[in-house]
């Protein structure tokens, strides 16, 4: 079918003429689906507040289960910002930063934890690669089984404001799940330190109940004042061509992360439907 | 619940170390903690003015549309600070043709974008030179940008965000929500800028595609909550624009122009109501 007088498909003729506003237009450029581009690799993302800020004691035990995963399982590791990023943005909002330059702020915190959880995996041979580098992730990938990147998606000054506040919306949640979603991961996981999606912050709320399984309609039909994943991220799920699930798990709990990737639900699966 | 053995996560064995802040301990979720953090924005460059000078409507339309555009540029850098953003135009749409045949998801797509954009800025820039104006590499645009402009009269840069392989998902199709207007808008909205204007080959925004449909009506000004509810079958410019307009702090409109008679560019930046303005809120 490959004719040499025509250099573009229909489909190519009318997006160099037409408008990209254009629904029907719009509509016609979602085929063929997209190629998983790593479909082996998981993405795994480290809390900050919830898990790095802890130390010691709740990190040394993951990296040790991380390392034991190694050659079983391919690992893309991103890693949150946490209590720092907090105070900068406190400081930062007092200041009246733009919301791109609370972004800014926010990947230097996330990049520190990056290049913490980097020197722990060193002598494992895992490199922590930033945005520039990601065409070489496939290769360390391959070669090392894992590697490290910072959470926050890196649009910097370009970091559009949210409807409520100015904290900066897509945060490391946000940048994690969107490399599961280009790459055509395996799976995404988040690793907290809760068990997953309680109907109020188990923190907070002794009454709090568990839920196991949820779909995105239905977490939004709960109308939550407080989510477990950034709301941009539920957002996400349902416009996106791979990745229509994610889980939530606890890492301070030994063995989650690994049940998590043997496929074991450990803790919230949120669905797209 | 959480981890048994650690029932607060301020205590017990596994306890987060804090650094005292506002934030502190708080969820960056919680709808109330996300309200009370909105306060003032500081103007980085109130003076500047920033300009996307369209890809396919006027660079890709070749010496008859362009060189007349950077006379008009060339004598706006005596009275102002532009800030020159470029689009693809045609080679973009290729490349999102090609890269959609080849099932390349979105995010390469933004990606791969990024290129086009950039070559156009290097064009515009080698024809700006002479007014000690050029092309600034993306990788040090943005934080180098008030330098720059301290020290030149403009700058032109490639109007693509860096959103790249973490482009948004659309919500229909695969082409990247993010383009270069919406480049240019959060670049002014981010550094505080005096206006934004879109320069394109139509006067403006039309109740429908004036090149398609000759007896299209002008709309000379709008506001982001009219332009939804008339749900026009195509825009002049990218719809993700009524989203950052909407909640934008300190951009409050954005002009399209025809840049096929350049004398409204500067008219624009005179501050002359010479395309279609799109409010924010128009009270």
């Amino acid at each position: 079918m490959i004719d040499d007088d025509h250099l573009l498909t229909e489909l190519g003729e009318a997006l160099v003429d037409g408008s990209l506003t254009d629904e029907e237009l719009l509509a016609r450029t979602s085929g063929p689906s997209p190629v998983q581009i790593l479909p082996e690799a998981n993405v795994i993302k480290i809390g900050g507040q919830s898990f790095i800020d802890r130390g010691r004691a709740a990190v040394f035990p993951l990296i040790d289960e991380i390392v034991s995963l190694l050659g079983r399982h391919q690992m893309i590791l991103g890693t949150g910002a946490g209590t720092r990023a907090r105070h900068a943005y406190s400081v930062g909002l007092d200041l009246g930063m733009p919301t791109g330059v609370l972004s800014v702020l926010g990947t230097f915190v996330s990049m520190q934890n990056a290049r913490m959880l980097n020197y722990l995996l060193a002598k494992h041979g895992i490199p922590f690669i930033e945005p520039a580098q990601f065409a070489q992730l496939p290769l360390y990938l391959a070669e090392r089984g894992a590697v490290i990147f910072f959470g926050m998606p890196p649009y910097v000054y370009w970091h559009q404001n949210p409807a409520l506040g100015r904290i900066p919306p897509h945060r490391t949640d946000t940048g994690s799940y969107l490399v599961s979603e280009v790459l055509g991961t395996r799976s995404m996981i988040f690793v907290k330190d809760v068990d997953g999606l309680y109907t109020a912050d188990p923190k907070k709320d002794p009454g709090a109940r568990f839920i196991p399984r949820i779909t995105v309609p239905e977490l939004r039909a709960l109308d939550l004042q407080d989510v477990v994943v950034e709301r941009a991220v539920l957002d996400f799920l349902a416009h996106a061509e791979h990745r229509r699930s994610i889980q939530v798990i606890n890492g301070l709990v030994p063995g989650n992360l690994t049940r998590a990737l043997d496929g074991e639900p450990v803790g919230t699966i949120i669905t797209a439907e | 619940m959480t981890d048994p053995a650690d029932p607060d996560p301020e205590k017990g064995p596994k306890p987060r170390h804090h650094v005292r802040s506002r934030l502190m301990r708080e969820s960056l979720l919680d709808r109330e903690v996300e309200r009370s953090t909105e306060s003032p924005v500081y103007r980085m460059l109130p003076e500047a003015h920033v300009l996307k000078i369209g890809g396919r409507s006027i660079l890709d339309a070749g010496r008859d549309v362009v060189f007349p555009v950077v006379e008009v540029l060339a004598n706006c850098l005596k009275r102002w600070k532009l800030i020159l953003g470029t689009g693809g135009g045609v080679r973009t749409r290729h490349v999102f043709s090609i890269g959609i045949d080849l099932g390349l998801p979105t995010g390469v797509l933004a990606q791969l974008a990024q290129a086009d954009s950039l070559a156009n800025a290097h064009m515009l820039g080698t024809l700006l030179a002479p007014y000690g104006v050029v092309a600034i590499p993306p990788e040090i645009f943005g934080h180098l940008l008030p330098l720059f402009l301290h020290s030149a009269p403009g700058v032109v840069f490639s109007s693509v965000p860096p959103y790249s392989l973490w482009e948004h998902p659309p919500g229909v199709g695969r082409i990247p929500p993010h383009r270069t207007d919406a480049g240019a808008f959060l670049l002014a909205e981010c550094f505080g800028c005096r206006s934004l204007t879109l320069v394109k080959d139509v006067d403006g925004l039309y109740d429908a595609d004036p090149k398609l449909h000759p007896a299209a009506r002008f709309i000379p000004e709008i506001d982001v909550a009219e332009l939804r509810r008339r749900k026009l079958p195509t825009l002049p410019f990218e719809q993700v624009l009524l989203d950052l307009l909407t909640n934008a702090r300190l951009l409050d409109r954005f002009q399209i122009v025809n840049g096929h008679d350049p004398r409204r560019i500067q008219a624009a930046l005179e501050g002359r109501h010479v395309g279609t303005i799109v409010y924010r809120n128009r009270a």
